[in-house]
């Protein structure tokens, strides 16, 4: 392997340069822009995006997707400071969480991965069912500093050598899944699922248990990122996290993690995650009115995209078969 | 879908909208009169217009996320016309354009440069709504003339009937007849069933798919005007969220979201359904939250329940004729 080479060509690059031109062009026009407390502010603002961001890209990259992690990750932050409250303590709380989003992970592995049913459609009833049920079970009730444990409150408000301690814990997994992702054989396989899924189960590839326990990791991560809002926001209600899921989608997308399955990785979606919001700031530094937020952030993913076509169709990756990539 | 004479999905949606009727006379003395019903067909006019289209689409094997924006950006525009100082009928007319003009952009993305769609509809779906903003800042246009909200909210005279039905009835037989009378239709399907096979034959792909694009964006734009007559009122921020219970009401109503599998009274039927459903738990007393878990429920139970019969079909060895299809379909997928 080539080091230097692979390094030019891989797809994280473009997404960095591009991060690097929005930071640089803001923080000349607007030097604020790059003060710590400017940085902080983005690193901040990004972590659960960046969290989840990596989840999904288990997921998409075996060409399916999880429409649910939007209600899961509202549902376990509210549910940690309840359950805090009533007296279970945190330890309580993270593991209800965990097991809210290994139950929603799990049943739409279950329902994907054996039943071979459509993962769009699937995720998207368990996203109006899990909030339903949150609906039901938080019923106008919020949750208020007072009620956030102490340790997941210390998380959203300290730094540890001047980053974010919300944002490091989003480092860790990305480095610890981006590691799993590169070395390990099992999450090799879902590449191969995500080129070829037919392919796959002809190499002798368990292809039903990969992808189940490819959702159940993302429910978790889902699940357990409920701590990391709950302390970003200090506070939850029965509608935190609405809509969340396609801003998540939309990181891996710019961040090179293709719809169509087989390509992308964690680092990509993290760094997309932080692009997106690196705009979102970079918008208000250069006194652009903040309505243009979305519309550039839109006019970023196309632009993504629209790259990645240009990749695929020039270094004739082995991502898709035949034409079936529109 | 199964067996050709059996029980069918579709027809299970609409026997399950007049169970939903009934089961909603019974529960509430409040459902079944003129002003709940007119309230009802009201309430999923824009929802249902929206819906005719994206059943074209995602039986064509594509999708598209940005319909509540593009509502919202041609609503967006027709404020911004309206208050910039053209006359009212203009107004509509460019909000008409807009959404035309959007889903003509998805469609370029998609069929001229080879974009998956699900990932180009999420781009459009920041960028419309971003535009929405844009345009309007963050005041919405309110003095509209009294003539079009009459229009907008009134019902025929005599009638429980809404304006926006008589439109909304209109725009359902035509979708109906194109989808399963005329060329268009049958083209729809066969792109859906096995894009290569159907272009092999001779079907124009691309042309198709640009224009059931430019169908949905065109009718994004429709509902649009309906929902800002209805609500009297252009704002940025309106419709957020829609484009996820549309699709899910159109999977109810048994599309396939592999492609290739579909019928239009099915779709009309899972969106009253779902209007039917929501006003008769809301009179009964049920929170907006068991509509979601209802709806969320549903959506599972319509993919699930085909799955279930098919292997208890295939089990017992009965038509095998039906399997061919499906077979088709999983290919499709994959």
């Amino acid at each position: 392997m080539n080091g230097l080479k692979s390094l030019v060509k891989a797809r994280e690059v473009p997404v960095f340069l591009a991060l690097v031109v929005v930071v640089g062009v803001a923080g000349i026009a607007n030097p604020a822009f790059l003060s710590a407390t400017g940085a902080r502010d983005i690193l901040l603002g990004v972590a659960i995006v960046a969290i989840l961001a990596v989840g999904q890209t288990f997921v998409i990259v075996m060409r399916h997707i999880d429409l649910s992690v939007g209600s899961v990750v509202g549902f376990t932050s509210f549910l940690i400071g309840d359950l805090y409250d009533q007296g279970y303590g945190l330890w309580g709380g993270l593991a209800a969480a965990l097991g809210v989003g290994i139950l929603v992970g799990g049943i739409n592995g279950f329902l994907v991965a054996y039943l071979k049913l459509p993962s769009l459609v699937v995720t998207l009833g368990a996203l109006y069912v899990v909030r339903g049920v949150f609906n039901d079970y938080a019923f106008g009730r919020t949750i208020t500093a007072a009620m956030v444990p102490p340790e997941v409150a210390w998380i959203g408000l300290n730094r540890l050598g001047g980053i974010p301690v919300l944002f490091l814990i989003g480092l860790i997994l990305v480095v610890v899944s981006g590691f799993i992702m590169r070395r390990m054989r099992s999450a090799r396989d879902l590449y191969a699922i995500g080129s070829n899924p037919a392919a796959a189960e002809l190499a002798g590839i368990p292809v039903a248990r990969r992808i189940f326990t490819a959702f159940v990791t993302n429910g978790a991560i889902a699940g357990l990122a409920g701590a990391v809002m709950l302390g970003r926001f200090n506070a939850a209600n029965a509608n935190s996290g609405i809509a969340l899921e396609l801003v998540v989608i939309a990181a891996c997308v710019v961040g090179g993690v293709t719809i169509a399955g087989g390509s992308g990785s964690v680092w990509g979606a993290f760094l997309g995650a932080i692009l997106l919001q690196a705009i979102t700031r970079a918008i208000g530094a250069l006194g652009i009115p903040q309505f243009w937020q979305q519309a550039f952030n839109g006019g970023l993913i196309i632009l993504a995209i629209a790259f990645d076509k240009y990749l695929s169709t020039r270094v004739k990756t082995t991502t898709i078969m035949g034409s079936d990539d529109d | 879908m199964m067996t050709r004479f059996g029980f069918s999905w579709d027809k299970g949606v609409g026997l399950f909208l007049i169970i939903a009727v009934v089961l909603g006379s019974i529960l509430s003395d409040n459902f079944a009169n003129a002003s709940n019903l007119s309230f009802v067909l009201r309430d999923v006019t824009e929802f249902a217009i929206i819906a005719l289209a994206m059943t074209f689409l995602i039986i064509s094997g594509e999708i598209d996320l940005s319909v509540a924006s593009t509502l919202n950006l041609s609503s967006a525009s027709l404020g911004f016309l309206y208050r910039a100082g053209a006359p009212f009928e203009m107004a509509i007319v460019g909000g008409l354009l807009v959404g035309l003009a959007c889903g003509l952009f998805n469609g370029w993305l998609v069929t001229r440069l080879g974009l998956p769609s699900l990932a180009v509809t999420i781009a459009t779906l920041a960028l419309y709504r971003g535009l929405s903003y844009a345009l309007l800042g963050n005041e919405p246009v309110n003095q509209l003339p009294e003539f079009w909200i009459s229009i907008g909210y009134g019902r025929i005279p005599g009638t429980f009937i809404p304006w926006s039905t008589l439109l909304l009835v209109l725009l359902a037989a035509l979708a109906w007849f194109i989808l399963h009378n005329t060329r268009y239709g049958r083209w729809t399907f066969a792109i859906g069933v096995n894009q290569e096979a159907a272009r092999f034959s001779g079907i124009p792909v691309e042309r198709t798919k640009l224009m059931l694009f430019a169908m949905t964006g065109l009718m994004s734009g429709v509902a649009g005007v309906v929902y800002t007559l209805r609500f009297a009122s252009a704002s940025p921020d309106g419709a957020v969220g829609f484009e996820l219970s549309i699709i899910a009401a159109v999977l109810f109503g048994g599309v396939s979201i592999s492609g290739g599998i579909g019928t239009m009274w099915g779709v009309i039927a899972a969106v009253l359904s779902l209007g039917v459903i929501r006003s008769a738990l809301q009179l009964a007393g049920f929170t907006a939250n068991s509509l979601l878990i209802v709806s969320g429920g549903l959506l599972l139970i319509s993919v699930i329940a085909p799955k279930i019969t098919e292997s208890l079909r295939i089990r017992t060895g009965a038509a095998r004729k039906g399997n061919t299809k499906t077979t088709i379909r999983e290919v499709g997928n994959e």
